[in-house]
Parts: structure tokens; C-alpha cells; sequence
């Protein structure tokens, strides 16, 4: 079996006497992406900081490709990154200046900051500083900078917030590739549906504890409805019914239902992941 | 600690530099007051006045010009390229001292003396050089003057005020770039959040701290050694002084790291920054007014640094006497270093809360 590429046992943090994370415990292999989603304070950011070194577990243990995090080794350091929920790039320089800079950091001699750039869609304005650039441009460059070290740990702490459709899915395309090329991906979102899509597997934390964890397929049976839910013409009107699936006569009746020529459209019943988190803490993911 | 992480981090800031007003600041400041003050006060265009001279004789009246201080003087071979100098500006007065001229002069030949006045030149330049000449001509004559001169100094005796404000504008060139920009900087990371970015990179935090503080020493020297060179205040131990200079500004930097970790945010910096301005700046009062009882000077960090250059560039001493000076100035530094570490933890535990 391939070692975990992050593995947290048992470990806590508090801010005085705030206990923020309560002893959680997962692993992450390399290559997937395990999406952290819980609502704000909830303390994903809070774990996402353990991970990447800012700041020591009161207790327990942090393991990044094997070492221990809290002993600030600068080669794991450069292999790991990091996308942080707020912005924080040099505005004065340009695009290219900041990954240039960054990959010198990592010891990169010759980095190829343009085709990085390229994939975000950002290379033809390498040139222009970071200040000119819009939200959604200015995220899309923190993502860059992220993979600029080919990272085989990446921490993305909300990486497409606030931003466009379009924009959010071209970041989410760029996460899959980075996953398929082997770099263990966690993901804190309270977004559920790019936890749905990107995510091999989701962590729902609440009031710093893992409530659940497994593969977002997993949960969905485990706490959906095994229904469909049909709305078909009445007369001159509209009427729905709900068909249970898991009864015996639930084939003839979706047969009937389908026979009957008025069926206008069949919906599953499938719980969202946010329907999934609320049910098991009573509260929802964004807020 | 990596050398080469912390000199990537050092790059970056002096790349960046130009692009921040601070930055700019620190350096236009120290150049727009001595400006100021050497209009208001001082000689910054009045230079020395220039006279050529053309010897054909071994004349004493060359030799005595040579001597003095006020005059720049430059000894030439052919006299009609002198005139052709002196009509070009290039000197305000040129002289030609025939062979023999000494003898003449002192058996009472009364022999013709050629000084040639460039027409563009100042008029108290013309003064200065036409009366030295004649008062050189009469030693070498060797008759007294023909009136007694009584001379009364009046006013404090002392440097002259133009000289007492270097110390003001060194301070200012000093901590400006060496303390302030430094600590603008690491705030201005802080604010921007681009100092998380760099603590989960390789870089650890002592190194961005050491970069920062290079990036002060760098610019506080430079911006100190030009303030003296504009001032004219160069000393005579050109070693001496580059190492006093040096010193007195990573003492700087160090000053601005510890007010750039102990700053939450450039509001708060700047309380720091007035709130120390009183440490950092009332030792130059002394120089400016000698007449206040200066052991209260000691009384101030600065004053240990500042004064090894006050010494040694306006009263030409030697490492003897600042020696001193600088193991206080470099005991000071060495404490203030755990508070830098101290401040720093503090600093990243707040990065992290925030």
C-alpha cells in the first residue's frame, strides 16, 4: 500500500481557550483529492494552517509525505502547495515576476512561468501587474502559483470563491489535472457542488470534528432518499408523486406511472451533500 | 538558515523597492534637505575659487598657493594655454610668475606680474584670489603690512551651523532608509498577506527578517554616505568612516525589525515609528546646540551610533577614539536580538490568528 501522502492523527489547536480543532483524524493518498467541507469556522482553515506548517498541533500528529510537519523542514516545505482563501500576491509586480520569484524560492532555476500561466489562462497578460487584474484573474494566478513547485501535496482553501461559472470551472478542470498527475489534493470548500464533482472522497467538519468522511456516492446512499420523484398531467393541471424504490412493488409501479403516457418528467430523490450535512449537524454548510 | 533563500527574498525587495513611495522617500529625503539647508545655510554651490598657475621660476608665491586650503589650485606649463583656460571658465584667475620674479620682487624691481580675471568668474572669487596674490608677493617682499590688523572673533565658537545639521540629516538618511523602509516593508507583507505565502514556502521566517534587514543596511549606507559626501564631510579615514557608515546602518535595520515585528498593521507602525521618534532623533539636537550638557545624549540608543561618524567624518578622528561608541552601539544590537525573536513568534502566532 502507497504511504499516505498527509496523514493527521488525533490532533487539536485552540486560540486561547477557543478549542478550534477537536482531534480529527484522516489520510489522504497521492492522487486524491479529499474535499474538507464544513461551514465557516468549522476549523478547515485552522487545519489546512496545521498541514502547511504555519502553525503546530496542541496535540496529535501531522505527517506530510511522511515527515512531521511541526519540524519546519524546508524539503517538504517545497512540496507542498498552497492556495490560501485570500489573496495574497505581490500587486507591483507583474505575473510572471511573482511565479519567477516563488520558483526561485523552490530552487527552480529555469521555471516555465508562462506555460503555468497558460494553463490558467492568464499568459497573455504575464506581463501586466497583478494589480490590473481582476478577481477572477487574480485567483486563477494564486492557483499558478501554487503548482509552481509541481507540488505532491496541494492545500486549495477555497479555491474558486466568489468567482464566476466559467472562471470556476476552468480552476476545477486545472485541480483534476494536478490529481491525475499525482498530487494529493485537499480541498476546504463550502461549496457542495465542486466538493461533488472535484472530490474522491469528502470530509464534513463541524465545530473542529470530522463528522463523516467517505466517497460523496457513499454518502448520498447512505443518507438519500431511494425515490423518484414523477410530475405528470392531471386533466388540465400538473401533479407530482413520489415513487419509492426500494419497495416490491416499486417496478410495477414506475411501469404503470411510465405506461400511462403523462409522465412529464422523472427527478431521483438523491440527497445533496449539503442535504447529507445537515442532516448529521443540524446546520448548513455556508454560514 | 539559507543564504541563498534569504538573498532570493533580498532581490525581490530591492526590485520592488522603486515601486514604493517609502522606498522613494527614503531616498529623496536626504538629498531635498541638505539641499535645503546648505542653500539656507551652507556653500553646496559655492566652490572653492579656481586659479591656474603658470611658474617659471620656482616662485615661493606657488608654493604658498599650494598650502592653502580655499584655494583650488592647478600648476600649468604654457601660459597661453593658461589665458585660453581662464577665457574658457575653466579657472577664475590665472597667474604668471616669470623666472626670477622672487629676486625682482625682493631687490625692488617692482617686475611686471600678469593676472589674468575670467570674465564669467564670481566676483568674491575674483576678491579672494587678487588680494591672497598680493599679500603672497608682499612676504615674498618681505615688508610688513601697512596697517595693524586687530581681529575679534564674534559669535559662539564652534563648528559652524551648516556643519552641526549634518548629524540631523545623517539621522534622517539613516533611519529613514535603514529603519523605516525595512519595517514598512515586512509590515506591508504582513497587510498584504504575501508573508503567509512566503512562510509555507521554504523560506523560514528568520531568513525574510535578515533579507529585510540587509535591504535597510543597504539602503541607509548608501543614502548616508552620499548625505556626507554632498555635505562635504568625508573625513580623512576613508575605511574608518565606510565602516562606521556600515555599522550605523544595520544598527538602523535592526531598529526597524524590531519596529516592523512589533507592528500589527502600518497604523500601528506608524504610532511606533513617532512614538520612538524622541529615542531615535533627540540625540542630534546635541550636535546642533553644544551648549546643552551633552551626557544626556548618552542617554539614547542612537547617539551610539550616530556619533562614530560625527567623529570621524566632521572631526577626522580615528577608531581610537569611537571605539567605545561602537561596543555599546553593538551591545545594544545583540539585546535587541532576542526581542526580534520573541516579537517574531509573536507575530506569526498573530498571522495565523488572523
Amino acid at each position: 500500500m502507497t504511504e499516505a501522502a498527509i496523514k493527521v492523527e488525533d490532533i487539536t489547536y485552540s486560540y486561547g481557550d477557543l478549542l478550534a480543532v477537536k482531534g480529527i483524524s484522516f489520510e489522504v493518498q497521492p492522487g486524491e483529492i479529499l474535499g474538507f467541507l464544513g461551514p465557516n469556522g468549522a476549523g478547515k482553515s485552522t487545519t489546512i494552517k496545521m498541514l502547511t506548517g504555519q502553525v503546530a498541533p496542541k496535540s496529535g500528529v501531522a505527517q506530510i509525505l511522511g515527515a512531521d510537519i511541526t519540524l519546519d523542514d524546508p524539503a517538504i516545505q517545497a512540496r507542498i502547495g498552497v492556495c490560501f482563501e485570500e489573496k495574497n500576491l505581490y500587486l507591483s509586480m507583474s505575473a510572471k515576476e511573482n511565479l519567477d520569484f516563488y520558483a526561485s524560492l523552490y530552487g527552480i532555476k529555469d521555471p516555465d512561468s508562462i506555460e503555468i500561466l497558460r494553463r490558467v489562462g492568464l499568459a497573455d497578460r504575464a506581463k501586466d501587474r497583478v494589480k490590473t487584474y481582476s478577481k477572477g484573474m487574480r485567483q486563477r494566478m494564486m492557483i499558478s502559483r501554487a503548482f509552481i513547485n509541481k507540488p505532491d501535496v496541494l492545500f486549495l482553501d477555497e479555491p474558486t470563491d466568489g468567482l464566476d461559472p466559467v472562471t470556476s470551472a476552468s480552476i476545477r478542470t486545472t485541480i483534476k489535472e494536478e490529481a491525475a498527475r499525482g498530487a494529493a489534493v485537499l480541498l476546504t470548500t463550502h461549496d457542495m457542488f465542486e466538493a461533488d464533482e472535484l472530490s474522491d472522497r469528502v470530509a464534513f467538519i463541524n465545530d473542529g470534528v470530522i463528522v463523516a468522511i467517505d466517497t460523496p456516492e457513499n454518502l448520498k446512499l447512505k443518507f438519500g432518499k431511494r425515490s423518484v420523484k414523477v410530475r405528470m398531467r392531471d386533466g388540465s393541471g400538473v401533479r407530482e408523486e413520489i415513487v419509492a424504490l426500494d419497495r416490491p412493488d416499486s417496478g410495477d409501479r414506475l411501469k404503470e406511472v411510465v405506461g400511462s403516457g403523462d409522465v412529464l418528467t422523472i427527478h431521483t430523490e438523491e440527497a445533496t451533500l449539503e442535504d447529507i450535512f445537515i442532516q448529521m449537524t443540524g446546520r448548513g454548510l455556508v454560514g | 538558515m539559507s543564504l541563498t533563500r534569504m538573498f532570493k527574498v533580498l532581490r525581490k525587495d530591492l526590485a520592488l523597492g522603486p515601486r514604493s513611495p517609502i522606498f522613494l522617500w527614503a531616498i529623496i529625503l536626504p538629498f531635498a534637505l541638505t539641499l535645503i539647508l546648505q542653500v539656507a545655510f551652507g556653500s553646496l554651490f559655492a566652490a572653492k575659487p579656481r586659479m591656474a598657475v603658470v611658474d617659471q621660476g620656482a616662485s615661493e608665491i606657488t608654493a604658498s598657493l599650494e598650502k592653502m586650503d580655499g584655494i583650488e589650485l592647478t600648476v600649468l606649463d604654457n601660459p597661453d594655454a593658461l589665458k585660453d583656460q581662464v577665457r574658457a571658465n575653466d579657472f577664475d584667475a590665472g597667474l604668471i610668475l616669470p623666472k626670477g620674479f622672487d629676486d625682482a620682487v625682493r631687490s625692488g624691481e617692482k617686475p611686471l606680474l600678469e593676472l589674468y580675471i575670467g570674465g564669467e568668474s564670481l566676483s568674491s572669487n575674483r576678491i579672494i584670489l587678487s588680494v591672497t596674490t598680493l599679500d603672497l608677493v608682499r612676504q615674498v617682499e618681505g615688508t610688513a603690512p601697512p596697517v595693524d590688523v586687530r581681529i575679534e572673533n564674534f559669535g559662539n565658537e564652534g563648528l559652524p551651523i551648516s556643519v552641526r545639521l549634518v548629524p540631523v540629516i545623517m539621522m534622517y538618511a539613516l533611519f529613514i532608509a535603514g529603519a523605516f523602509v525595512p519595517s514598512s516593508s515586512l509590515v506591508e507583507e504582513k497587510e498584504n498577506g504575501t508573508l503567509s505565502a512566503l512562510l509555507v514556502s521554504p523560506v523560514k521566517a528568520s531568513e525574510v527578517l535578515v533579507a529585510k534587514g540587509l535591504l535597510g543596511t543597504i539602503l541607509a549606507f548608501v543614502m548616508a554616505f552620499m548625505t556626507l559626501f554632498l555635505n562635504k564631510a568625508l573625513g580623512g579615514q576613508p575605511l574608518v568612516l565606510v565602516l562606521v557608515i556600515l555599522w550605523a546602518s544595520a544598527f538602523s535595520a535592526v531598529l526597524g525589525i524590531v519596529i516592523g515585528t512589533a507592528a500589527k498593521d502600518s497604523a500601528s507602525m506608524f504610532t511606533l515609528v513617532k512614538g520612538s521618534g524622541i529615542f531615535l532623533f533627540a540625540p542630534v539636537a546635541f550636535y546642533l546646540f553644544p551648549e546643552w550638557p551633552q551626557w544626556i545624549a548618552k542617554l539614547f540608543p542612537t547617539f551610539w551610533a550616530i556619533d562614530p561618524i560625527w567623529q570621524v567624518a566632521v572631526l577626522g578622528k580615528g577608531l581610537d577614539a569611537i571605539w567605545v561608541d561602537l561596543a555599546v552601539s553593538l551591545a545594544i544590537a545583540i539585546a535587541l536580538v532576542p526581542v526580534i525573536g520573541a516579537l517574531s513568534r509573536r507575530m506569526q502566532r498573530k498571522l495565523v490568528a488572523e
